[in-house]
């Protein structure tokens, strides 16, 4: 704040040093010239009356020299007394001898003891005048002149009224001069007064007052409409600054409502998985109870039925017997199609651990099996060599031995049975396939080939269940994988599988069926 | 010396015929006591609840355990039977419909000596009862006294 006020009053002080320095330069000009001329003339009529004084003198003194009286001489040089400058005179014979002399003050200076030279000369601050008196072309003698000049105590008189007019000069300069700079620095302070409230208060609508109509009226109005400016540009950064913040919490909000999304999301998540657990716990104990409640009346049915036909055989009629064999054998398919929808669930819910499985030597045992199993079939079986697969290798046997199971069920009736196991590539992934040239299917159906319990032949064409393929379903689904089927009524059938997910931008098999189990 | 019993402990009366009729064909000559839930099977080896104990009854030589049972399941029985130091060492053969690995696993360590899964083919079921019968109650030499 100091600094502030040392500038704004050296403003003042500057205009008041120019206006005091103008007035004293222009004093001294003055006065110094009226002092110089006036000395200048004083000298010259000074000079002048002293000569005046010594001719008039020389002259009254005239007669005193033609008669040799130097009393009137004397007498003449004593009327000197009435000019007090005049300190000394004298007058000489006209061999310069001293004819009278006069002092204002006796043993204060003497004449000299002989004239000088004609003329006015100016020693120091005295005047010495020689006058040569003359009459009739003869010279008489020399008047000697002696007087103190007054130029220096004129020169000081002078000095002493210049200085108390200069002093009177700058007193009424000062005044006037305060009165003046106020006229002029009051507008420039005025507008650095807004300038610095502004600069404090970050105020923009305050204006400078106009003062004045001359620059500084216009430097205000300037600084006007530059604050006019400012503030017009301050509001339209408060305006985009408040769009900003508007946006920010409109940003803000979507976040939120993100969040709460997805804690909403999480709760689902939760709430389903609850859902699926106590789903899981509701389906074991399904099972548990299909594998124990459901067996149990079957075994009545099949026992006592049987138990029938051991305690009466002689007492029951054929048609009783056939009949009885119809029970038995219903009971018996019905505990199979347990086992298998048994076999099927565990599947699901068995762990699945993949390792390295040699998938050609497995297709390999698996038909090593049937073969012990169905020792009078002759089915040509190729297995292609060094198939590696990364799989559970329980359930990959499960749908290996289901695969081959069917191909070599539905060739059963096929002239020259063919069986083939084998891969191909497709993009990234690999192509599994076991292809027979059996009873085959109608493509129509396909869809309905892997759901469980969908069977397209009939029970006394080929026997079986519904399941198998629903369970290979369902271990190629827990791989990953995917799986689909392409046949021919009579022709036989192929199935396809993969045992991982497809690597991204690999090139989609044509899919056909890989219906739920 | 009288025959021990065989207990058999079931609760489907179908099961309990089937088995008995499985036995009787297999020429098996004890005594088939039959205890319909859990808890009569347990008051048959230990005395009626809060009864007096008369003479100790001597323990069956071989018991058929169902598992699903009303009351005490079969584990709980066959944890009872354990527990009790005369009959540590009486066989027990669990005979149920389920062939759940966990009560495979649950069976065994509850101290079953045997776990066979009831057949549905009546064939079959005469066939297992029978050699049950064999092994457990001739070829089988059992402890003569607990220690």
């Amino acid at each position: 704040v100091n600094l502030k006020d040392d500038r704004s009053s050296s403003l003042r002080r500057k205009l008041r040093r120019v206006i005091l320095g103008t007035t004293l330069v222009a004093l001294f000009v003055a006065l110094g010239s009226m002092i110089a001329y006036d000395v200048r003339l004083y000298h010259r009529t000074w000079t002048a009356d002293m000569a005046t004084q010594a001719e008039l003198l020389a002259r009254t003194c005239v007669p005193a020299l033609l008669f040799d009286d130097p009393g009137v001489a004397r007498e003449n040089l004593a009327l000197l007394r009435l000019r007090p400058n005049v300190l000394s005179a004298a007058i000489y014979g006209p061999r310069g001898a001293t004819f009278a002399s006069y002092s204002r003050d006796p043993g204060d200076t003497p004449v000299p003891p002989l004239p000088g030279a004609d003329g006015i000369h100016v020693v120091g601050s005295f005047v010495e005048v020689n006058h040569r008196i003359v009459e009739d072309g003869a010279i008489l003698g020399t008047f000697y002149l002696r007087a103190r000049h007054g130029l220096g105590d004129r020169i000081l008189q002078h000095l002493l009224i210049a200085s108390f007019l200069a002093v009177l000069g700058m007193v009424v300069a000062y005044v006037y001069s305060e009165r003046l700079q106020r006229s002029v620095s009051q507008p420039i302070l005025e507008v650095a007064r807004v300038a610095r409230e502004i600069a404090e208060t970050a105020d923009y609508s305050r204006r400078a007052p106009r003062l004045s109509d001359d620059e500084v009226g216009l430097l205000g109005e300037s600084f006007n409409g530059l604050l006019a400016e400012v503030e017009a540009r301050s509001h339209a950064l408060a305006e985009t600054n408040a769009e900003l913040a508007r946006e920010m919490s409109v940003k803000a909000e979507a976040q939120r409502e993100i969040l709460r999304l997805n804690s909403e999301l999480e709760e689902r998540v939760r709430d389903r998985t609850a859902q699926l657990t106590s789903a899981m716990q509701e389906l074991e104990t399904f099972c548990y109870s299909v594998s124990h409640d459901l067996r149990a009346p079957l075994r009545g049915i099949h026992g006592f039925s049987q138990a029938l036909v051991a305690d009466f055989p002689r007492d029951l009629p054929d048609e009783a017997h056939r009949y009885l064999s119809r029970i038995t054998a219903s009971a018996t398919r019905m505990e199979q199609l347990i086992e298998d929808l048994l076999n099927l669930s565990k599947l699901t819910r068995a762990t699945l651990t993949r390792r390295e499985v040699d998938l050609s030597d497995l297709a390999g045992r698996v038909v090593e099996n049937l073969r012990t199993t169905d020792p009078d079939r002759r089915v040509e079986v190729l297995i292609r060599e060094g198939m590696k697969v990364d799989a559970d290798p329980r359930l990959l046997q499960t749908a290996i031995e289901n695969l081959l199971g069917n191909a070599w069920k539905f060739t059963a009736k096929t002239e020259l049975p063919r069986i083939e196991v084998g891969c191909m590539r497709d993009g990234a992934r690999t192509v599994h396939f076991v292809r027979d040239n059996g009873a085959g299917f109608d493509m129509q159906y396909a869809d309905k080939l892997f759901g469980a319990f969908q069977r397209l032949h009939r029970q006394d064409e080929f026997p079986g269940t519904g399941i198998g393929l629903a369970t290979v379903a369902r271990v190629v689904h827990r791989h990953g994988g995917r799986i689909w089927a392409d046949g021919q009524i009579g022709a036989g059938a192929a199935f396809y599988f993969t045992l991982a997910e497809p690597v991204a931008g690999a090139t989609d098999a044509p899919e056909t069926t890989n219906g739920e189990a | 010396m009288p025959e021990k019993v065989i207990l058999l402990v079931e609760d489907n009366p179908d099961d309990e015929e089937l088995t008995l009729r499985a036995l009787r064909s297999s020429k098996v000559a004890n005594e088939v006591v039959v205890a319909r839930d859990g808890q009569e099977a347990i008051d048959y080896l230990f005395g009626p609840p809060g009864g007096l104990l008369g003479e100790e009854r001597e323990p069956p030589a071989l018991v058929l355990l169902d598992l699903k049972l009303p009351k005490l399941t079969g584990i709980e029985v066959l944890r009872r039977i354990r527990a009790e130091p005369r009959m540590r060492l009486t066989p027990v053969v669990v005979m149920t419909s389920s062939n759940e690995e966990e009560d495979v696993l649950n069976s065994y360590e509850s101290g079953a000596n045997s776990y066979v899964r009831k057949p549905v083919q009546f064939g079959a079921f005469v066939n297992a009862v029978s050699q049950l019968g064999v092994y457990w109650l001739l070829l089988n030499e059992s402890p003569k006294q607990p220690r």
